[in-house]
């Protein structure tokens, strides 16, 4: 599957990141992110265990915080007694 | 007169033996014959090869005499391009007697007057070492001339022939008599490159013969001694806003302590931008004499214009400002602040005017995404959370922008970038230049051109850009002190449409991808908060200040 991607680079002031933030958080909240780009969307179905990482760094007058939260899809195993697919 | 031994001695072999070829060519042309024949094919041959022994020449004094001056080079390279073009006029005359196999009769060609045609090439071919060596300018000048005078030839000739082949007989003479006037043209166009090299090797630097024509003509106009000698046209500066700029100034030898000690600015381009130059200072002189230039020249012709303008002294601010001295910074911004305090003040004029920054984006749209094409934000949507494209955000801006205005207007700067700003420390006074823009309008216009034109300037180092944001806070305070005593309440909404113009039109200029990309993500965030305020109350918009700052 090709890979799918999304990326939004701006600048934001704390009051405009929140309405982000919470957008996100309402996301986690329902188990479903849709990100899109001029009709083309990603969704994301965040479930199960997240990978939860927060870097902090401060260096003369910059600051930098960066949160990544990573997961894998379709973990659930197979039920059993499914025949396995076959091409003929 | 500078000399080159061996390489004066070719170059003078290869001028007379191409002026040999011309009048080879003008015999056959009269009475042609075989013997003639192989004697120019045979003498073509000769000047290939000098050409390539010149060349070579050039080349490797150049490359080996590190003892030669700026002057002497230019001399060289001069060389090079003449002998070049001599061989290629050489070549020229060899097509044309190859031609006259193709006429009916070979007598068909005195039907039309190629006398005039030599008269044109020998005179000028004759002047070419007297001009080079001598230095002569208005001989450099006579032989640049043959060109459009070959070119009138051409065109009577070429009128004529299509005249005579519709009338259906001789086509293939026709033809012939055309590609043979062709050939006569382009020796013209090779004669021309050969006066520009000479006007190179004059002046140092490689000018258009039109603009040549400009410049003399602005010269005479502002009564500077019409021998080009005393004159030492010493640079041109390159393009701004599409105008080439240069120096001009009388050399030290014919200076009397009269003259104007500075020199002058020779400028010249597009003719409205020009005229519309000299509307703007006459302009400015009326009310304050002393901050533009004066006009020493103006000439114009059907599209150009030239203008010859007082060489003011001292450094343009964003020099103060890089330089260090605090206290010399701090005197130019006091100066500079009374002068812009002045300015707006007498000319302001109690009428609201409309603004229209978000127009000005659009209209240099082009250009921005020439430069960036990543600059122009598509819709996005982060969960519910939506992103307004660019397009989206200017024409909701430009509708917002709709509702406001400025309280009354002042003549402003019109490109108020801190380079067009000069600052003579010894005599305490502000200069404007480069002034096509001037007109009345908001002066939050110039306030906003000028904050974002010390923004952009690409140093980062702390120092430097501490200095930077401290002449930014500094100025940003004066704006807004003026925008409170004269009751202007929409001042902050305006900054906010006027910096997000200047932040997005200047990404044009900024090839550094990354400092480019802040100007653009700045812009797009105070449109964001222009959009979002919309349907507030303008007078209680408060701009977020930080953008000002890197």
């Amino acid at each position: 599957m090709a890979e799918e991607k999304f990326v939004f680079d701006s600048l934001q002031d704390s009051e405009s990141i929140r309405i982000f933030l919470q957008s996100l958080t309402e996301g986690f909240e329902k188990g479903s992110i849709t990100l899109s780009t001029n009709g083309d969307t990603i969704e994301l179905a965040p479930h199960g265990l997240l990978s939860f990482t927060v870097k902090a760094k401060k260096k003369d007058s910059t600051s930098k915080l960066s949160i990544k939260i990573g997961w894998k899809d379709n973990t659930q195993p197979q039920p059993e007694g499914q025949p396995a697919l076959k091409v003929d | 007169m500078i000399t080159f031994e061996g390489l004066d001695e070719n170059f003078k072999f290869i001028v007379l033996e191409v002026e040999n070829q011309a009048r080879s060519t003008h015999k056959f042309l009269k009475s042609p014959s075989r013997k003639r024949y192989s004697k120019i094919i045979s003498r073509d041959d000769y000047i290939d090869n000098l050409k390539t022994i010149i060349e070579n020449k050039c080349y490797s004094r150049i490359h080996s005499d590190k003892s030669l001056d700026r002057n002497q080079i230019n001399k060289i390279r001069a060389i090079q391009v003449m002998c070049v073009n001599l061989e290629k006029i050489a070549d020229y005359f060899v097509n044309i007697i190859k031609q006259m196999r193709y006429l009916d009769d070979q007598f068909f060609i005195n039907r039309y007057d190629y006398e005039e045609v030599f008269t044109i090439i020998m005179e000028r071919m004759e002047s070419i070492l007297s001009a080079y060596h001598e230095e002569d300018m208005p001989k450099a000048l006579f032989i640049c001339k043959s060109e459009p005078m070959l070119d009138n030839v051409y065109k009577a000739v070429f009128d004529r022939v299509m005249n005579e082949i519709g009338m259906g007989r001789d086509a293939q003479s026709l033809i012939t008599i055309l590609f043979i006037f062709r050939y006569f043209e382009r020796v013209g166009d090779a004669l021309l490159n050969i006066g520009e090299a000479i006007i190179f090797s004059l002046l140092g630097e490689r000018i258009k013969i039109e603009q040549f024509d400009a410049l003399q003509q602005t010269l005479t106009k502002s009564g500077f001694s019409d021998s080009f000698a005393d004159i030492d046209f010493s640079a041109i500066w390159g393009t701004r806003s599409g105008c080439r700029i240069g120096k001009v100034e009388q050399r030290e030898a014919t200076r009397s302590s009269d003259d104007r000690k500075q020199g002058s600015i020779y400028k010249e381009g597009n003719l409205e931008k020009i005229r519309k130059e000299r509307e703007s200072i006459n302009r400015w002189k009326q009310t304050f004499p002393d901050l533009v230039a004066d006009i020493y020249g103006f000439h114009e012709d059907s599209n150009k214009g030239a203008m010859l303008v007082e060489f003011l002294n001292g450094c343009t601010l964003d020099e103060v400002v890089l330089s260090g001295d605090d206290e010399y910074v701090r005197n130019a911004l006091f100066i500079f602040e009374s002068t812009v305090l002045e300015t707006w003040t007498t000319t302001m004029e109690s009428l609201p005017v409309k603004t229209n920054y978000i127009w000005q984006i659009q209209s240099r749209l082009e250009g921005v995404l020439q430069t960036h094409p990543e600059f122009w934000r598509i819709p996005k949507a982060v969960g519910e959370a939506e992103i307004r494209s660019t397009e989206i955000l200017l024409q909701q801006c430009a509708d917002i922008e709709d509702e406001l205005e400025a309280p009354f207007s002042v003549f402003i700067h019109g490109d108020f970038n801190v380079n067009n700003v000069v600052y003579n420390h010894a005599a305490q006074q502000i200069h404007y230049i480069d002034l096509y823009r001037s007109r009345d309008f908001d002066y939050v216009q110039d306030a906003s051109v000028f904050l974002v034109s010390n923004f952009r300037i690409p140093i980062f180092d702390t120092e430097h850009r501490g200095r930077i944001n401290s002449v930014i806070r500094q100025f940003y305070g004066f704006a807004k002190g003026f925008a409170e005593k004269h009751k202007d309440t929409t001042f902050e909404a305006r900054m906010t449409f006027a910096l997000a113009r200047s932040f997005y039109t200047s990404t044009r200029f900024e090839l550094n991808f990354k400092f480019a990309k802040e100007m653009y993500n700045r812009s797009m965030f105070l449109l964001e908060k222009i959009q979002h305020y919309k349907g507030g109350n303008w007078e209680n918009f408060s701009l977020p200040e930080d953008v000002l700052y890197y």
